[in-house]
């Protein structure tokens, strides 16, 4: 088979595997072109120009539809992202300093990580079908709506006019400081690894701040256009991303996640969960060996 | 539910916001499809050095079919869609009076334009 035709299969699978488990096509993506999965491998650096175009065109996907079905707050997810996209122009510019073995060690954390969360919780929620949801936490569903406005009478600061526009009927925006960093720090990551972010967005937004989780699930989709954006084009025009590798692998992620998101309710995750840690744990060994190799 | 009359134009506008979106990932996927076609129909392996990024030069290669020209064309749509999302949001805003979000758009635009001009001046930094 054509290496052409390898990538749009390895994008098929990376896709379709991240959209049943709730991932994003990223963390598998960077090990599939780094590891010699292919029968061929890139510098970490190229891998992850890669998979931030796929992540884009992946997310914006999904993005557009949750705007369209009036499920994502776009107002918290723009201000959020102000913050995203300064840590990702942080992490873009710094991506190129960083050695290739550092940037292993810290993809076989995050692949750790992942594991362990999936382990403890079942999905992920990077790219959560909203629609799988019970509505327990819809925000029409009672929750006070106080709009984060003062009760003693004083005049609200920036940070209450701030919740007060970004909350919705249903519920109201708290901790919205923390919010930042975790929005900043999600920035620096996907611009360092070429991940959407959605693993520390979705949890900070639904337990941290309040959102419902849903909401949280479908605002962090249409973020992390932004996100990635912000770092690819700092990729683009520094050379760090191949039309040729980028084309087929995009597209075939880009039709993975599409046909995932209409098998999920079809499939018995449980089986394939426990079968994703294991290549989890397989790719972290890999990727640590990689690391610290002379 | 029933929402007040200014939920509801705020929600009309980010149905507005939703199909630019879908529209312009669906212009980038179209035209990543055709370059990996071509790429396919040409034997044009993924493993042939990178070209070079040429703004200019897209143009051109697009009219001579070249694989390449479609590719570049369809990654700068779909890299261009978030940002172009937060464009069409920051005119919804300015329509709708809405400060605190004129503002937040124009600080993520400036952000982004931020690290082009950087890109710009570090020059290729990829070995």
């Amino acid at each position: 088979m054509t290496t052409d035709l390898l990538l749009l299969g390895g994008g098929i699978a990376a896709g379709l595997f991240g959209s049943l488990l709730g991932l994003g096509g990223g963390i598998l993506i960077v090990p599939l072109l780094t590891l010699g999965l292919l029968g061929f491998s890139l510098p970490i650096h190229e891998a992850v120009g890669v998979s931030l175009v796929s992540v884009i065109v992946t997310s914006s996907a999904s993005g557009g539809v949750y705007l369209r079905r009036r499920v994502a707050n776009l107002r918290l997810g723009m201000l959020l992202e102000l913050f995203t996209a300064s840590g990702a122009l942080v992490g873009g510019l710094v991506a190129f300093l960083v050695p290739d073995r550092l940037l292993a060690a810290l993809f076989a954390a995050l692949l750790v990580y992942t594991g362990v969360t999936m382990l403890r919780g079942g999905r992920v929620e990077y790219v959560a079908d909203v629609d799988r949801d019970d509505g327990a936490d819809d925000p029409a569903n009672g929750i006070p709506d106080d709009r984060g406005v003062p009760r003693d009478g004083r005049p609200p600061g920036l940070t209450e006019r701030l919740v007060a526009e970004i909350s919705e009927p249903g519920y109201a925006v708290r901790n919205l400081p923390r919010g930042i960093v975790a929005a900043g720090f999600a920035g620096v990551a996907s611009a360092l690894l070429g991940i959407g972010g959605g693993i520390v967005k979705v949890p900070v937004m639904h337990v941290v701040m309040g959102v419902p989780l849903r909401v949280a699930a479908a605002t962090s989709n249409v973020m992390i256009g932004i996100t990635a954006a912000s770092s690819a084009i700092i990729y683009l025009l520094r050379g760090g991303i191949d039309p040729y590798v980028a084309g087929p692998t995009a597209l075939g992620v880009f039709a993975g996640a599409s046909v995932g998101s209409r098998l999920v309710e079809r499939v018995d995750v449980r089986i394939l969960r426990v079968l994703f840690v294991a290549v989890l744990a397989y790719t972290a060994v890999q990727m640590a060996a990689r690391a610290l190799a002379s | 539910m029933n929402r007040a009359p200014a939920d509801t134009g705020r929600r009309d506008f980010e149905v507005t916001i939703g199909r630019v979106v879908t529209v312009g990932t669906a212009i980038g996927v179209t035209l990543i499809t055709v370059g990996v076609a071509l790429m396919v129909v040409g034997g044009v392996s993924p493993l042939e050095p990178s070209p070079a990024f040429s703004l200019r030069a897209i143009g051109a290669e697009v009219v001579a079919g070249r694989p390449r020209g479609f590719l570049w064309l369809g990654l700068i749509a779909a890299i261009a869609t978030p940002p172009a999302r937060v464009v069409g949001s920051l005119i919804g805003y300015l329509r709708q009076g809405e400060r605190p979000m004129v503002l937040v758009s124009v600080a993520i635009l400036a952000v982004i334009a931020g690290g082009v001009a950087l890109a710009l001046a570090t020059g290729s930094g990829v070995g």
